[in-house]
């Protein structure tokens, strides 16, 4: 394949997995405090994504893809609300295990790694551009 | 590569600039044997800057030389390539009519 | 030193750089993998040299291959800031730097390609 064209194709599988990252970022954060219905039942849990690199054989380069979407398997922290519906016998509720500062910071990385990707897209296409306007005349 | 790039080489002035040197050497000899050297000079000069060209993008390529050292030298050399080939319209275009005229 | 053809040069170049440009792409596009490491290819100097060689080597009078075949060793970099946990080794920024020299280049490339192709057909014209 055309050096410049598998760029773009790696560059655009990048966008693809960052997206994913962020939408998971936005469903952890969107559920931070999302508690269960019952009284000692479980909240939201946190998930997490992992990338893996995949060569590929037509680009000869590297492409990402989604590895694996999990759960992180941290405790769930307990906070004292005796009002609340999922509060045990002793008033306690178990919250998700969300941390929103570094939900934040994930989806700062997310959109910092997407916007990479998206100047390298750019900037392959203009290449491509730029070779092609050589056949036309006159500047 | 040069040499696909001459449109004014030294041989091939020889033919035009001979008519007319012979043509004025009655007239002003003088004047006819300094513009065909001019003529020659100028063809040389082309030569040069474009070898000078040549030489510099392939510097610039292999990241030897300024981005503008190159540029300056290419449109140095498109400049009096432009400037040589305007010439040899002109002299085709005069001997043309020189061989026209009626004897 | 024997006459180096302008136009085969600048597309040597040309495909040097756009290999490099798709590296640069594999690197960002696994800045967030794990145990990836950033690579880079050789640099356009060694791939000169590499066909000088060749060509001095093979008989005269025959193009011989040497990097015309466009196989430029793609390399692991040594990572220049501290290993992460993840051994990732991948920096955006330097990525984009590279990206940038590559715009860079392939501009000129391409101009001086422009600018001597027309010269050529300016000089052919009756």
């Amino acid at each position: 394949m055309d050096p410049l064209s598998a760029a773009l194709k790696i560059a655009g599988s990048g966008l693809g997995a960052q997206s994913e990252r962020l939408r998971i970022v936005s469903e952890n954060l969107a559920n931070a405090q999302s508690t269960g219905d019952t009284p000692g039942a479980e909240p939201y849990r946190r998930k997490t994504i992992s990338f893996a690199a995949e060569l590929d054989r037509a680009t000869g380069g590297s492409t990402v893809e989604i590895a694996a979407i999990g759960n992180d398997q941290s405790a769930f922290p307990l906070e004292f609300q005796p009002g609340n519906q999922a509060a045990d016998a002793n008033g306690y509720v178990k919250m998700p295990n969300v941390n929103v500062l570094i939900e934040m910071a994930d989806m700062n990385e997310a959109n910092r790694s997407y916007e990479a990707n998206l100047q390298v897209i750019k900037q392959a296409r203009d290449l491509i551009s730029m070779t092609i306007d050589l056949m036309r005349s006159q500047s | 590569m040069i040499g696909t790039i001459s449109p004014l080489g030294p041989q091939a002035l020889s033919k035009p600039t001979s008519i007319v040197s012979e043509a004025a050497s009655a007239a002003t000899g003088d004047v006819a044997s300094s513009f065909a050297a001019a003529l020659a000079d100028a063809a040389t000069q082309t030569a040069a800057t474009l070898r000078q060209a040549e030489q510099m993008s392939i510097a610039g390529m292999q990241g030897h030389a300024d981005t503008r050292e190159v540029v300056d030298a290419v449109m140095t050399a498109e400049q009096s390539l432009q400037a040589a080939i305007a010439i040899r319209d002109k002299i085709v275009t005069a001997y043309l009519e020189v061989s026209r005229m009626g004897i | 030193m024997d006459p180096v053809n302008l136009f085969d040069l600048a597309a040597q170049q040309a495909r040097w750089l756009s290999v490099r440009q798709t590296t640069i792409a594999g690197n960002v596009a696994n800045a967030n993998t794990p145990g990836y490491r950033a690579n880079d290819v050789e640099p356009f100097e060694q791939v000169l040299d590499r066909t000088r060689v060749a060509m001095t080597a093979t008989q005269a009078g025959h193009l011989g291959g040497g990097a015309t075949d466009a196989n430029y060793a793609v390399r692991q970099q040594e990572p220049e800031t501290a290993v992460l946990p993840s051994e990732n080794t991948v920096a955006l920024e330097s990525e984009l730097i590279k990206a940038g020299e590559v715009r860079r280049s392939f501009e000129l490339n391409t101009a001086i390609v422009k600018a001597f192709h027309r010269m050529v057909m300016l000089s052919s014209k009756a």
